[in-house]
This record gives structure tokens, C-alpha cells and sequence, in this order.
């Protein structure tokens, strides 16, 4: 039996009289890649920044290795986030810091490792993303490929438990869209629990070990990728890979 | 003679005083005649304070004596004999001629000897001595004009000057039929708009339209002609409300220097002083004065860039934050002094807070011109925070960063670069706005600027240093930041 890594219950999340996520419940266990995907507006995004609570659910639970985040404090919240890794659609690199201090930050003020460790931990991790040359760099000097590159870093050197993806390569140029997929291939390779909302049927696919489907602000199914490409069982999903595959 | 500001001065008194201030310390304002509160402090103290404007010669001007820069002058010696009988030394405080009422009421000073004429308006709110000197009223013309005028009837069809606000300015309206009045605020600005003919004549008080002419062979003085009431040339010690014992004091000692014919003697010695002054007015042998100036403008400016940018970055978090209270706190702060002159709030320091707290001129004007500064500083730095992307504070999030060090190492650091050129533009214009502290006497640039200008009877000269000095400042300022503007781009 694999360990629950997270569980999601009956999450609600409206904004106004808009409800994105309606009731939703799902559970990810440990080394589980899961590709969310589904038409633009289905509230995959949010659902995924629900997950680390940058957005307020307006209701239900979820819970990190049997831990309720919902309702904890912002100082309380700290602690779990670095629990839980998060890159980007815009990266969100920090402009003022190098590629090395965006990798060092959080681990020296955050989990007290010390400088000397922490780099020689960023060092490697930019090794494993190929851009060990870029340490010095500042992030406005990359191109978007390897801006993600270097955010999938950030994120790896706090050592989550999990890693969320919120549309990693939606805002690249085309060629670039396979250097960051290898990196992320890699770490599923590696035993990475991994959440991954994703247009790249491609990744979800061959990579993933479940696809969750989502329209409507629900997941209207969750199956393996096999079955979810070659049989979809909802009239939704069909419509949805028979307009991706027209394209 | 001057009165200006002192009517706005005179309502701020006021309005302390219907706020509750004065019942703070009743006994001091309000004392009975049995008891002169004041007297009895100055005996405690051993010094008398003089408050007084010097630059206005012959009455009080500064010279430099032994590389000291010195009051001195007709008024400055009556205040010496007037310590001296009352067996007191005696303290000068120097601040603009508009301030010193309030100064006196504020229990700033004790006495004001400048040149002051006790009319009913300012009786209203301060006591004064018996006349002690009576000069008359002149007009001051230049010379290759002597033909052209006798007295105040030669001036139809023709502009006449005199200090704004004052009683030469009201006798000018009054009874100079025919001619324009112009009102100019500082004396030798008057003589400058002369000069240049800009104006034909300057009515001026008698000792003081000698002073000039003596020191400029291109000036003449003629007779006013002027029908003159009781007070309207006459000056007068003024000294807090209800002060008895002090006044009956005060009014010996005038008696005696009456009797004894005391003040030719004093006019002659504040004209040598005058004589000596003007032997070189070249702007070189003044720039102790200038030196002097842009040190305490340079220690305004530094500290109030230093305190009004922790002051601002207070209230930006302030009006940031959450926490409603801190909030409207914030909001009201910074709407209300951005709506308000600094020039008052620089008063309401000075005078208002010192009626609680007894603060230097410097002290004061540092915290108006700080607290000043971070309202703006604070709106500055509050649209820099707000222009960092929110996916910048998201990623910090997400890594567990607290939100200080999200602040302090990710936030800060980016929109303290986006707000540099307009921080720098604040910090600019705080060096030149302090100089306004030079109407509670700090001896800022602009306060040298004027002292020169009397000394030398030159209205320009002074003037052009004191631009090139400001630019010299404001210019090194803005290369500075400049310099730590490329730093920002890692370049």
C-alpha cells in the first residue's frame, strides 16, 4: 500500500458568485506522477495553488501527509510549503538575486543550512539541469528554457516531498519546450512525486502514471494515461483529445 | 516696521491656545501681577534671552569679530546695559524678525530688541517698555536722482518701495499721493530693486536709510515729510504679558540711557562695526558664512534623508498592512502632511511641541523636514512594493520564505530599484526645501545668504554663490545616486 502523500477533500473555491473548484476530492500517493489536464478555465491552476494554499480555499480540506492546511496560520504555513515544491508558469525567478543565490536562498534563511553546504547543494542541482555554467549568472541573461531549468532547481533544493508544476512550459518558445520536459522526465524517473498541469499530452502521456481530467471546476476522470487517450470514458474528455488532435 | 507672517504666526498662538496648550502652563502665561514669573526665572537662570533678527543695521546686524560671526548694533548694546542693571548675563537668540513673537510667547526668549514698533496690534498679544528710541521716517533715493526729489510730494507718477507689511509700507499708501507702493520683504532686496531702478525712492526708518547711504556713495537719503502718529517710528523692549517686574526694570534702565544720552554714542560705535563690515565685500573674504551654511544645510538634509526614509518606510508598511488600525493611522499621516506647508508644520515644531518640550532650532527644523519627507517617502516606496509582480512573492512563498525575508530579500531589493530615480528626486528637493528652516534661525545656507546680503549691501552677488552652492549639492547628490543606480543593474 503506497503512502498518502496528499488528500484533497471536497475543496470548494469560488471567487465572487464564480465557483472554480466545486467539491473536489483526490488523493496523490508517494511516486505518483500525475498530469492534470483539461480545457483553458477548467480551474487547473487553481486547483493546483489550492494545494499549498496561495489561494484560500472557500471550503473542504487538504491534508500533507495527514496534516489539515487548511485553516493553519501564514506563519504555520511557512513550515509546510518547503514540504511542497512549486514552479511556474512565468518562472518567477527573483531578477536582484544570481542563478546560485536563487538556489541558496531558501535553504540558508529558511532551513538554517549553512552557506558553504547550501551552495555546494545548488551546484549540483544546477549540474542536474545542465546549467552549472549559469551559477553566476543573473536570470535576465537566460533564455526561458533554462529561467525554468534553474526554477525547477530552486524548487529541488528545499528537498520537497512533492512537486507541483503549474504549466512549466506554456510560456516557452516551441524549441525549447523539450530541454525543461527531459529535466521533469528525469525527476519522475527518480522516484519524484510529481502534480503536473500540462497541455503536453506528449508528457502526460508517456511520463505520467494518471491523467486527471478536469472541466467544469471538477475532475470529471481520473485514470491511467492508456486508457484515458485510447478509451476516455466521459463524453467531455472525448470532445476535449478530439479537438487537441485535431490541431 | 515688519510684521509679515506675524499674523499667521500670532493665529497659530492662538489656536494652541484653544486647543487646551496654554492651560498646560497657565502660571507661565497667565500671571498675576504679584508674581512675574518670568523675572523670576531669568534671576534663577542667571541669563536674560534676547531674541532678535539681525540684519537690519544700524538696530542689530552680525560682523565678524576674532572669526566669530557676532550680533551687534544699537539694540544688541541696550540689551547688554539691560542685563548688565538687572545683574544677569545676557543670551542672544537669532531668528526671523516674523518669529519672534511667537518666540516670546513661547517663553523661546525673554525680551526682543529688533528694531520693533509697539503698535496696538502686537500689544494685543505682548507687553512693551517705554519708547526708547524715536528715528523718523526718510526716503532713500539715488544720488544722480537729487534734483528730482524734496520729499514724499515729488513722487507723483512714480514707484515707490518699502518692506511688505510694514508701517513705512502703510505710510507710503497712505500719503504718497499719486505714486505706485510696491512691497518688498527684506531690506536689502529694497535697496537692490533701487539700484537697478527697478524703483525711484525707498521709504525707510532714519537710522537705517543713514546705514545704507553711508556704505553705498551711490545713495542718498532725503527728508519723508510724513505725518507721523504717537508709535509710528518708535521702538520698544517687548516682553511677555504680565511681566512687572521686569517692565519696571526694562524701563530704568531706557530712563537711564535716556538721561544720559546714551544712544548717539551706540549708533556711532554699530556704524563703525558697519565701517569695518563693508571695508571688503568681495563673496571670497564671506565664505566662513557660506562654508558654515553648507555644513548645517548638508546636516539637515543628511539627517532628514536618513530619518525620513525610516519614517517612510515605517508608514509604507503601514498603510500595506492588514491591520486596519495601522492603516488609517498611515493614510491620515500621510494625506495630512502632504496637505499642509512645511513651513507651518516646521512652526508647529518649533513653537507648538515647544511648548511641552523645549527644542533646538536645528533639533526642530531636522524633525519638520524628516517627518515632512516620509509622508512623500513613504507614497514613493508604497507604489515601488506594489509594482513587484505578485508571482515574485508567490515563488517566495512557495519555498517557505518567511514574509520578512520575503520582504527583505526579494520584495525590497526590487522596489528600491524601481523607485530609485524617484527617491532621488525627493531626496533633491529635500535639500533645497530645508532651507526653510532659516525662519527659526538654523544658520542654514539661505540664513547665511540673508546675513551676507545685509552685511555687504549687496543683493545679487550672495545670491549667485548661494545657487552654486545648492546646484554643487544637489548635483553631487544626483551623480551619487547615479553611481548606485548602475550597481542595481549588476552591470
Amino acid at each position: 500500500m503506497p503512502k498518502e502523500l496528499i488528500k484533497i477533500e471536497n475543496l470548494t473555491k469560488k471567487f465572487g458568485e464564480n465557483t472554480i473548484l466545486k467539491n473536489i476530492s483526490a488523493v496523490v500517493n508517494e511516486g505518483d506522477v500525475i498530469s492534470v489536464v483539461g480545457p483553458s478555465g477548467a480551474g487547473k491552476s487553481t486547483f493546483l495553488r489550492c494545494i499549498t494554499l496561495l489561494e484560500k480555499p472557500s471550503g473542504g480540506n487538504v491534508f500533507l501527509e495527514g496534516d489539515n492546511l487548511v485553516g493553519k496560520s501564514d506563519k504555520e504555513l511557512e513550515q509546510v510549503r518547503q514540504k511542497v515544491g512549486m514552479v511556474f508558469q512565468n518562472f518567477n525567478l527573483f531578477p536582484n538575486l544570481s542563478v546560485l543565490q536563487n538556489l541558496t536562498l531558501a535553504p540558508i534563511k529558511v532551513k538554517k543550512t549553512n552557506e558553504a553546504q547550501a551552495k555546494k547543494e545548488a551546484l549540483a542541482l544546477l549540474e542536474q539541469v545542465g546549467l552549472a555554467d549559469k551559477a553566476d549568472a543573473y536570470p535576465e541573461s537566460l533564455s526561458g528554457g533554462q529561467k525554468q531549468r534553474v526554477a525547477i532547481a530552486r524548487a529541488l533544493a528545499m528537498k520537497p516531498d512533492v512537486m507541483l508544476f503549474d504549466e512549466p512550459t506554456s510560456a516557452l518558445d516551441p524549441e525549447m519546450v523539450g530541454e525543461v520536459l527531459d529535466v521533469m522526465k528525469q525527476l519522475a524517473k527518480d522516484g519524484m512525486t510529481m502534480v503536473v498541469v500540462t497541455h503536453e499530452m506528449g508528457f502526460a502521456k508517456s511520463v505520467s502514471n494518471q491523467v486527471w481530467f478536469m472541466e467544469n471546476a471538477d475532475i470529471q476522470e481520473k485514470t491511467e494515461p492508456n486508457q484515458f487517450f485510447e478509451q476516455p470514458t466521459t463524453e467531455r474528455a472525448q470532445e476535449f483529445l478530439s479537438k487537441i488532435l485535431e490541431s | 516696521m515688519k510684521a509679515k507672517l506675524s499674523i499667521l504666526i500670532t493665529m497659530m498662538v492662538m489656536l494652541f491656545g484653544t486647543l487646551g496648550f496654554s492651560q498646560i502652563s497657565p502660571a507661565k502665561i497667565h500671571a498675576s501681577d504679584s508674581q512675574d514669573s518670568t523675572y523670576k526665572r531669568i534671576k534663577e537662570r542667571g541669563y536674560i534671552t534676547l531674541g532678535t533678527s539681525p540684519d537690519y543695521a544700524p538696530y542689530e546686524f552680525q560682523t565678524t569679530q576674532n572669526g566669530k560671526s557676532t550680533d551687534v548694533g544699537m539694540d544688541i548694546s541696550i540689551a547688554k546695559k539691560i542685563a548688565k542693571d538687572l545683574g544677569v548675563k545676557l543670551k542672544i537668540k537669532n531668528m526671523d524678525f516674523d518669529s519672534l513673537l511667537v518666540g516670546l510667547q513661547t517663553h523661546k526668549v525673554d525680551m526682543i530688541l529688533a528694531g520693533m514698533n509697539p503698535s496696538p496690534a502686537r500689544e494685543k498679544s505682548v507687553d512693551f517698555s517705554n519708547v526708547y528710541y524715536n528715528g523718523g521716517q526718510s526716503i532713500l533715493i539715488n544720488k544722480k536722482d537729487a534734483g528730482l526729489y524734496k520729499d514724499k510730494s515729488s513722487f507723483v507718477n512714480k514707484k515707490v518701495a518699502a518692506q511688505t507689511g510694514s508701517i513705512q509700507y502703510n505710510l507710503a499708501k497712505k500719503q504718497i499721493s499719486g505714486a505706485s507702493v510696491t512691497g518688498i520683504e527684506k531690506g536689502t532686496d529694497l535697496i537692490l530693486a533701487l539700484q537697478t531702478n527697478k524703483v525711484d525712492g525707498v521709504v525707510m526708518e532714519k537710522p537705517s536709510a543713514e546705514a545704507f547711504a553711508a556704505n553705498n556713495p551711490s545713495l542718498k537719503v532725503i527728508k519723508g515729510g510724513f505725518k507721523l502718529s504717537g508709535t509710528d517710528s518708535s521702538t520698544a523692549v517687548a516682553l511677555p504679558k504680565n511681566s512687572p517686574v521686569l517692565k519696571v526694570h526694562i524701563n530704568s534702565t531706557i530712563k537711564e540711557i535716556k538721561d544720559q544720552g546714551l544712544i548717539p554714542q551706540y549708533l556711532k560705535e554699530a556704524g563703525s562695526h558697519l565701517k569695518s563690515n563693508t571695508v571688503n565685500t568681495s563673496m571670497s573674504h564671506y565664505w566662513k558664512f557660506f562654508a558654515l551654511g553648507v555644513g548645517y544645510t548638508l546636516l539637515i538634509s543628511v539627517c532628514s534623508v536618513f530619518f525620513g526614509f525610516l519614517t517612510g518606510t515605517l508608514l509604507a508598511f503601514m498603510r500595506l498592512s492588514k491591520n486596519k488600525i495601522f492603516h488609517a493611522i498611515a493614510v491620515a499621516y500621510i494625506e495630512f502632511v502632504r496637505g499642509t506647508p512645511l513651513m507651518v508644520q516646521l512652526m508647529f515644531v518649533y513653537f507648538g511641541l515647544g511648548l511641552f518640550v523645549n527644542l533646538p532650532a536645528l533639533t526642530a527644523g531636522i524633525i519638520a523636514v524628516s517627518l515632512n519627507s516620509g509622508a512623500y517617502v513613504a507614497e514613493v516606496i508604497r507604489g515601488g512594493i506594489n509594482s513587484i509582480d505578485k508571482g515574485q512573492t508567490e515563488a517566495a512563498q512557495s519555498l517557505g520564505l518567511s514574509s520578512r525575508d520575503q520582504m527583505r530579500f526579494v520584495i525590497m531589493p526590487q522596489a528600491l530599484k524601481n523607485i530609485w530615480p524617484a527617491l532621488g528626486n525627493e531626496f533633491i528637493s529635500l535639500i533645497k526645501e530645508s532651507s526653510i528652516v532659516s525662519i527659526i534661525g538654523v544658520t542654514d545656507l539661505i540664513y547665511q545668504l540673508k546675513i551676507v546680503q545685509s552685511d555687504t549691501y549687496r543683493g545679487v552677488a550672495p545670491i549667485v554663490v548661494a545657487m552654486v552652492l545648492y546646484f554643487v549639492m544637489t548635483f553631487s547628490l544626483s551623480k551619487v545616486l547615479e553611481h548606485y543606480e548602475g550597481k542595481f543593474n549588476h552591470a
